[in-house]
């Protein structure tokens, strides 16, 4: 008997305290869209889970993980509900040795009047009944509904979000790295290269032809401008310096210009892109005007490039003979490649007799 | 001949220098930015000046403005553009003024000392040079211009926009000067070059040919 009060006041003390913390998470929730709204949400939801876990006698279970909004919501509501009934019933317990003490024509109303001894101990018995039977099992069922954590799909859809975040993150300090590394290598082993070659350049002129030396220097001479163009290859292949000095734009219309086909560029995209998107347009582009030149037989092609609600657009179009075929040639598989490290997605549609469009979506957060 | 010199790399304004020198070729200032090099321009009046493309701050295209504005001021001022890569678009602004006395090379060929003095020679008597890569850009093209021409304008043209006077031409493809003269005389026509623009012809030919859209 001692040990069922016992737990009838832990529990009518935790479903009354919840009726505070329902009110208060309603009235605050619109603060969690606030600067660092969320972070509080998250520690004031810690702080209720302990609660709930000292009912319980489970160890502090720390705040919730995943989506807040609906847990907030539905931990005020049926903490204000039960809350509300608990206070009802505590009170009409509460009333039952001092109801005489109103006005008769102005009686203690919990939902309903407390007028005369009979109706004070008829409600007050129903509200001890309430407290001790029906109050541990219901603060129970709340408090393991307030540690319950996120359902699976929901953490999926966390996950995703925090994988999309950290891969954005990851692309974002691959292309810095990438303009890193091309600034470096002109600046130093490029430039340190031409001036070797310059310096064997002169020595070989002012020794003639005819010295013993001057075969090694010779050598010497032209290994450095082999090295020189391999160096300007490789530079080329990882970050295109055109990107660089001229951002996207002026790249393409770069790219255009050297197609064998007439090109029509059509480039909506205002603000920065992350630099390993514009490498990869860049380099979708080429591979895609390399196939017009190669095998379209085209009059004219169409390269278009869009923002759309956080994903960058590039089509290339042609009015050629179509028909392309992915397992011959490595252009629209290195597309593919391109794309597909950056988790975008590539469409080629190509029937028999043309025309050829190749769409490329590239998720790129701004 | 007196150069300036815009470089914002010791490395390479150091071995230009000694290119230079080593041909008896005065340096009168080194600019290591846009305007420092406009300045340099005016106050030296230099022949022939030498510009990197990538400048501070940005080093991006700074070299190919602060060539434009400094030949704004000093119109017909020789320049020689020196890059990491070449891009057809590229020359095509260099030359849009028509004026000639530009040209524009891959860094690389600095090391070929011989040649290099030649174009920076070439450029100071007002050709204009174009780097074999811009060319082989210009020459794999399909566009009607190209199609108009022989194979043989087509080489005759290829070499004039390298900066190659007719002598070196005919020395080249082993015809004579005369033959040459006449392959010269085609291009201009099939180019749609009226005869009486003198020496800045070979100038406009090889920007009819960079102006072709296609």
């Amino acid at each position: 008997m001692r040990e069922r009060l016992t737990r009838a006041v832990r529990s009518c003390g935790y479903l009354l305290t919840g009726l505070g913390c329902g009110l208060a998470t309603l009235v605050l929730l619109p603060a969690a869209a606030l600067p660092g709204g969320t972070a509080r949400l998250r520690r004031w939801t810690g702080w209720n889970r302990r609660r709930a876990a000292a009912l319980l006698c489970l160890p502090d279970p720390g705040p919730r993980d995943g989506r807040l909004l609906p847990w907030s919501l539905e931990f005020a509501l049926t903490g204000m509900i039960t809350g509300f009934a608990t206070f009802i019933a505590a009170g009409r317990v509460a009333v039952v040795p001092v109801w005489w003490l109103y006005p008769e024509d102005r009686p203690v109303v919990l939902l309903a009047p407390v007028d005369s001894w009979g109706s004070a101990l008829g409600y007050g018995a129903l509200g001890l009944v309430f407290l001790c039977w029906a109050g541990p099992p219901l603060a129970h069922a709340l408090a393991r509904r307030c540690l319950s954590g996120p359902t699976e799909r929901e953490w999926l859809a966390e996950r995703v979000m925090e994988l999309g975040e950290s891969r954005a993150a990851v692309v974002d300090a691959h292309g810095a790295e990438l303009r890193r590394i091309e600034r470096d290598l002109h600046d130093g082993a490029q430039a340190r290269l031409v001036a070797i070659a310059i310096r064997l350049g002169v020595a070989r002129e002012a020794l003639g032809e005819n010295d013993p030396v001057a075969q090694l220097l010779r050598e010497a001479h032209e290994g450095a401008q082999e090295a020189m163009v391999e160096l300007r290859e490789v530079i080329r292949t990882m970050y295109p310096p055109v990107l660089v000095d001229r951002g996207l734009g002026g790249a393409l219309a770069a790219l255009a210009a050297r197609c064998d086909v007439p090109v029509h560029l059509d480039d909506s995209v205002r603000g920065p892109l992350p630099a390993a998107i514009e490498a990869a347009a860049y380099f979708i582009v080429a591979e895609a005007l390399t196939n017009v030149s190669k095998h379209s037989r085209a009059g004219r092609a169409d390269v278009r490039l869009a923002r759309e609600r956080g994903v960058l657009l590039v089509e290339v179009a042609d009015d050629g003979v179509g028909g392309v075929d992915e397992t011959r040639g490595t252009g629209v598989i290195g597309i593919r490649r391109r794309a597909a490290a950056l988790d975008g997605t590539v469409s080629v549609t190509g029937p028999p007799n043309g025309p050829t469009r190749i769409v490329v979506r590239l998720p790129c957060a701004s | 001949m007196r150069v300036v010199i815009a470089e914002d790399n010791v490395l390479l304004s150091a071995g230009v220098e000694l290119l230079l020198a080593s041909k008896g070729i005065e340096v009168a200032a080194v600019a290591t930015d846009g305007p420092g090099f406009v300045a340099a321009v005016l106050r030296h009046r230099p022949d022939v000046t030498i510009v990197d493309v990538r400048l501070p701050p940005a080093f991006r295209d700074e070299g190919v403005r602060a060539a434009i504005q400094a030949r704004r001021s000093r119109p017909g001022l020789p320049v020689l553009v020196l890059s990491q890569y070449v891009e057809r678009v590229y020359a095509r602004e260099l030359l849009a003024d028509g004026g000639g006395a530009v040209g524009y090379l891959l860094k690389d060929r600095v090391a070929r000392v011989s040649e290099f003095v030649t174009a920076l020679r070439s450029v100071a008597a007002g050709g204009t040079v174009m780097d074999p890569d811009v060319v082989e850009q210009l020459m794999s093209g399909r566009d009607r211009l190209v199609d108009a021409l022989t194979a043989r304008e087509r080489e005759v043209l290829a070499l004039m926009a390298q900066g190659h006077g007719n002598a070196t031409i005919a020395r080249r493809l082993v015809i004579t000067e005369n033959a040459v003269h006449k392959h010269v005389g085609n291009v201009f026509a099939k180019l749609g070059l009226p005869p009486d623009e003198g020496g800045h012809r070979r100038v406009l030919a090889v920007l009819a040919y960079l102006d072709s859209e296609r």
